[in-house]
């Protein structure tokens, strides 16, 4: 009997899958604070670097609002892979693999949402 | 082409159909025998047994063992010529290899349809056939879908022989429809038999013989008939092809939809084939129970009117009077505005011929909502008396298929032959095999077949009705008696004096001796939606309208121009919503586009009462839209939702009011004759003097009478030809 | 001291070439640039053509002040290249030296009579029609008068 749920045991401790970088959900958490800081700090160096049009203010509101566009996800593996693929944003602005309208696409709404009620379908198009 | 198999014993001999060797042949299936199966024999295709009917012929024993032969001139609808000689087979201990076509079966025959002799024999007769073909597929309209290429793909031989001259042959112009390449027919006299036996008309034969032997028309003349495009489908090889169709599309670049056609009543099943968004051409689609697998002309070619004359954008009257393309935001406020702007009572809608039963229970719902019941068609039929209430006095109860059972039909005030061409080919049908007798009051015209003439008058019915008229003991004899009422001859003041006359002569003959079940009267109606309009309890007639003129018009694709500007109060705003400028757009003050039969998936209910559905071919140009969504949007901003945003859920509706709307392909029985009758007694109404004369007289009324067809200049090249000859639209030809 | 004369006299002369205080504020609000030189010609829309090479190099050594109203057009503030005429084109842009006014140009055909403006961005605008067939034909109403 105790062997089985010993057995039992491990085949949930086996079931627990891979992670990527993090154990629990604060170490992720700690990844995800380490990624904003490197952001913030970035912040003036690339509104310098491109040029652009906007203040350092408004640079790390986006880069707030980009970060708190995820706050809903918990899973550790979802968040280690978004911090990875925020590291590669990172990067790329760092070293201005970028260009300026790379990064100026943060600000553009590129995406409409999809209409959902009748009449919002019916000015969009034939069948949306 | 793939066929279903159709035993046509009737074209065969009867001393072959009765087969002689029924009693060994019980002998040999006594384990299986019953009555029925004294008629039986067992067979052998390639050594596998099936049992097939006495008469049955070669080729369709092998059918029915699932092996196909392959054919140019035999064809399940006409009758056997048996001169192509492609089906050969050879039958074990037969001589010599035979045509399976046009010989019937022996009890016990092992027919090799794969063996060495057969193959030979197919080869060889390919070799012949090619020897006089040309080798211009690549720039023949047929190929890719020709049976000649493919069956020389599957059974010629690999390499030619043939070193000699080609024989070429003049092309005829046979109209406008039809393109001939006379050059490329093998003479499989598939046109000639079809001519002559489906469509009636004896303008296509045979002159010389051997290799002189040609198609035409004996003189230069065109082929005129209404259902002259079959023969383009029949056409074995690229010799008669279509000519709007020519070098547009080939058939593996389109996409096919399949689809009902709506510009008749009878609802044929069509295949609508497209490329890019743009409707190439159209075909018939097999049904048996309604156009078999022919189509009319007009259903056939009227396809280009799709492409022109469209309502694109939504428009609106300015101050100067001109008619201003506007947005869909813009115009559909106006419109709720104008809705708003009224009372209910001071709403009237009128529809017209083409329009689909979701749209119709949209604008129901709308105008129900707004407190107004000024629901209209532009169809007149008569309301005293039992009127659209009951069903069965608007429908063809027989059936399309029941003209077949028939032995009697009387044809009162219609030319079938151009109202509903496909009910016209299956009365022609059964008058050829099934010895049914047609006896006509109204206008004379030709239908193609012999009838009785009983006169024009109207007053001719009531006699029949009185019994006073001969007619009316032929009638009571007959066993499977018809009465077919066109929808023109109820639109006249008499409509409901001639409904009680033939409701009474329905109850006459349902009180002798016909079976209880067997339906007798029916209507014949000549637009779409008709019966669909009344199934959801819209009005017929807009006298309503003139006499009480509404201060808001919406016209749903009404384009039989009933009801003009000057019969309504000089403010009154009229509100179009259809899919072409015909009639109804240059009146209106506001202008919504929608869309047309290939364009949207809806309902229609054709003359029998049988829903079927449209499939969306295309999408709608411009900026049209589905017409049950516009009329969802109107009703929304007009501060009167709708409850459907899906077309589901537009069927749900439908449902509640008629379930027979959406039980699709099913037609729904009505018996409530004896009711009518009893109401229709209460008719106090004279029938007029005026003879019955139904609006399509000669062909040339048939190709234009609808937005659609008067849009499509094919068809107006039809009326053209027909009017002052084929050589009047005569093209140069391209090659 | 002989430079302060020196740009008094550069000054007086600007106002008296741009015709005053008021002129001079003007041409400099149009254009941007203040520049005095002979008058070559004047041309019969009113565009005035200078030249001087004593003081700037070549290129820009020819220019014109534009008219103030063109084919019933105020061109105050709404100047335009495509104003010069063709026959003072050659020689503003240094083709020739040699000015319309003392070599009439030879007429041509193709020489417009009455200048015409650029209607690029206009609705007269020149839009290559399509030479695809129309897969639709839309319904064109009737005009209102037709009736």
């Amino acid at each position: 009997m105790a062997s089985t749920a010993a057995t039992r045991a491990a085949a949930a401790a086996s079931k627990v899958v891979k992670p990527i970088f993090s154990r629990d959900l604060d170490e992720a958490k700690r990844r995800v604070r380490q990624l904003y800081r490197a952001w913030y700090r970035e912040i003036p160096n690339t509104v310098a670097m491109f040029q652009l049009d906007i203040t350092t203010r408004q640079g790390r509101d986006k880069v707030r609002e980009l970060f708190d566009k995820n706050k809903h996800i918990t899973d550790p593996r979802v968040i280690d892979m978004l911090v990875i693929k925020g590291k590669l944003e990172l990067e790329e602005t760092i070293h201005v693999w970028k260009q300026k309208t790379h990064v100026m696409r943060y600000f553009y709404e590129t995406e409409e949402p999809r209409p959902t009620d009748f009449l919002s379908k019916f000015y969009r198009g034939h069948d949306p | 082409m793939l066929r279903l198999p159709v035993v046509s014993r009737s074209f065969l001999p009867a001393a072959i159909t009765k087969g002689g060797a029924a009693a060994t042949n019980n002998a040999r299936t006594a384990a299986t025998a019953t009555a029925a199966a004294s008629n039986l024999l067992e067979v052998f295709v390639d050594g596998k047994p099936v049992i097939v009917e006495a008469g049955t012929t070669v080729l369709q024993a092998c059918e029915k063992a699932g092996m196909q032969i392959p054919r140019f001139c035999y064809h399940e609808r006409l009758s056997v010529a048996g001169n192509c000689r492609m089906c050969l087979v050879e039958i074990e201990k037969v001589p010599k290899p035979v045509a399976a076509c046009a010989m019937p079966v022996m009890k016990g025959w092992n027919i090799l349809t794969n063996s060495e002799k057969t193959r030979k024999a197919r080869e060889g007769v390919m070799e012949f056939l090619l020897a006089n073909h040309p080798l211009d597929c690549p720039i023949c309209d047929q190929g890719g879908e020709c049976d000649l290429q493919d069956q020389s793909m599957q059974f010629g031989s690999d390499r030619s022989r043939f070193t000699e001259g080609k024989r070429a042959v003049e092309d005829k112009n046979i109209g406008p429809l039809i393109k001939t390449i006379m050059t490329r027919c093998i003479q499989c006299t598939r046109c000639v038999r079809f001519a002559s036996e489906i469509a009636g008309v004896e303008d296509l034969g045979t002159t010389g013989r051997g290799n002189d032997l040609q198609i035409g028309t004996y003189v230069e003349k065109m082929f005129m008939s209404e259902l002259s495009g079959n023969i383009i489908d029949i056409c074995p090889v690229g010799a008669l092809t279509s000519k709007p169709y020519a070098f547009t599309a080939r058939p593996w670049e389109t996409r096919k939809t399949e689809s009902i056609d709506v510009l008749d009543a009878v609802g044929s099943n069509i295949v609508v084939s497209t490329r890019g968004g743009e409707v190439m051409r159209i075909l018939p689609r097999l049904n048996e129970d309604i156009n078999e697998e022919w189509i009319s002309d007009k259903t056939r070619f009227a396809y280009d009117g799709l492409k022109r004359q469209r309502l694109t954008q939504p428009m609106v009257k300015n101050e100067s009077g001109q008619l201003i393309p506007t947005t869909w935001e813009d115009v559909l406020t106006r419109v709720a505005g104008v809705l708003q702007g009224v009372k209910g009572n001071d709403v009237a809608a009128v529809v017209g011929g083409l329009v689909d039963a979701e749209a119709l229970i949209s604008l129901k719902d709308m105008l129900n909502r707004l407190n107004s019941d000024n629901l209209y068609t532009e169809e007149v039929f008569p309301m005293e008396g039992a009127g659209s209430d009951l069903r069965s006095n608007y429908l063809l109860n027989t059936g399309i298929v029941g003209i077949e059972e028939a032995d009697m039909l009387l044809l009162v005030g219609t030319n079938p032959r151009y109202e509903a061409p496909l009910f016209n080919a299956r009365i022609r049908k059964s008058w050829l095999h099934n010895e049914l007798q047609v006896a006509l009051v109204g206008k004379e015209v030709d239908l193609s077949y012999t009838y009785d003439y009983l006169g024009e008058s109207p007053r001719i019915l009531q006699e029949i009705a009185s019994g006073t008229h001969p007619f009316s003991q032929v009638l009571a004899k007959a066993k499977h008696p018809v009465v077919v009422v066109g929808s023109s001859c109820l639109q006249r003041q008499d409509g409901a004096a001639i409904m009680a006359a033939l409701s009474t002569i329905t109850q006459n003959v349902l009180s002798g001796g016909v079976e209880k079940t067997w339906k007798v009267f029916n209507v014949l109606h000549r637009v779409a939606s008709q019966v669909a309009a009344l199934d959801l309890g819209y009005k017929p007639g807009v006298e309503a309208i003139r006499k009480n003129p509404p201060k808001v018009l919406f016209l749903l694709g009404a384009d039989a121009g009933c009801i003009t500007r000057q019969e309504l109060t000089k403010d009154s705003i009229i509100i179009y919503q259809g899919h072409h400028g015909d009639v109804g757009a240059p009146m209106a003050d506001i202008i919504l586009p929608g869309a047309a039969y290939t364009e949207k998936c809806s309902t229609y209910v054709n003359t029998e009462g049988r829903a079927q559905q449209t499939r969306v071919a295309v999408t709608p140009p411009g900026m049209a839209r589905e017409d049950w969504k516009i009329i969802r949007a109107i009703s929304e901003l007009a501060g009167v939702a709708l409850p459907y945003d899906t077309v589901e859920e537009v069927r749900d509706r439908l449902y509640e009011v008629s379930p027979n709307l959406v039980q699709y392909d099913n037609v729904e029985e009505a018996n409530y004759f004896k009711q009518a009758n009893e109401l229709y007694k209460a008719v106090n109404q004279a029938v007029l003097t005026e003879p019955l004369v139904p609006p399509q007289l000669t062909v040339k009324d048939f190709y234009m009478t609808d937005p659609i067809s008067r849009a499509s200049q094919t068809m107006a090249k039809c009326v053209k030809a027909v009017t002052e000859g084929a050589q009047a639209v005569d093209e140069p030809a391209i090659c | 001291m002989a430079e302060y004369a020196n740009l008094v006299r550069r000054a007086l002369g600007q106002i008296g070439g741009h015709g005053g205080v008021r002129g001079l504020l003007l041409q400099f609000f149009r254009v941007n640039d203040l520049k005095t030189g002979t008058l070559i010609g004047v041309d019969k829309y009113g565009n005035k053509y200078y030249e001087d090479k004593k003081h700037y190099f070549f290129g820009r050594h020819r220019w014109v002040i534009y008219t103030t109203e063109m084919n019933n057009k105020k061109t105050v503030w709404e100047v335009d290249g495509s104003m010069v005429p063709a026959e003072w084109h050659r020689w503003l842009h240094c083709m020739t030296d040699h000015p319309p006014t003392t070599h009439p140009p030879e007429p041509k055909k193709f020489l417009a009579e009455v200048h015409q403006f650029n209607v690029s961005g206009t609705p007269q605008q020149y839009v290559p029609y399509s030479t695809t067939r129309k897969k639709i034909h839309e319904w064109i109403p009737p005009k209102a008068g037709a009736q």
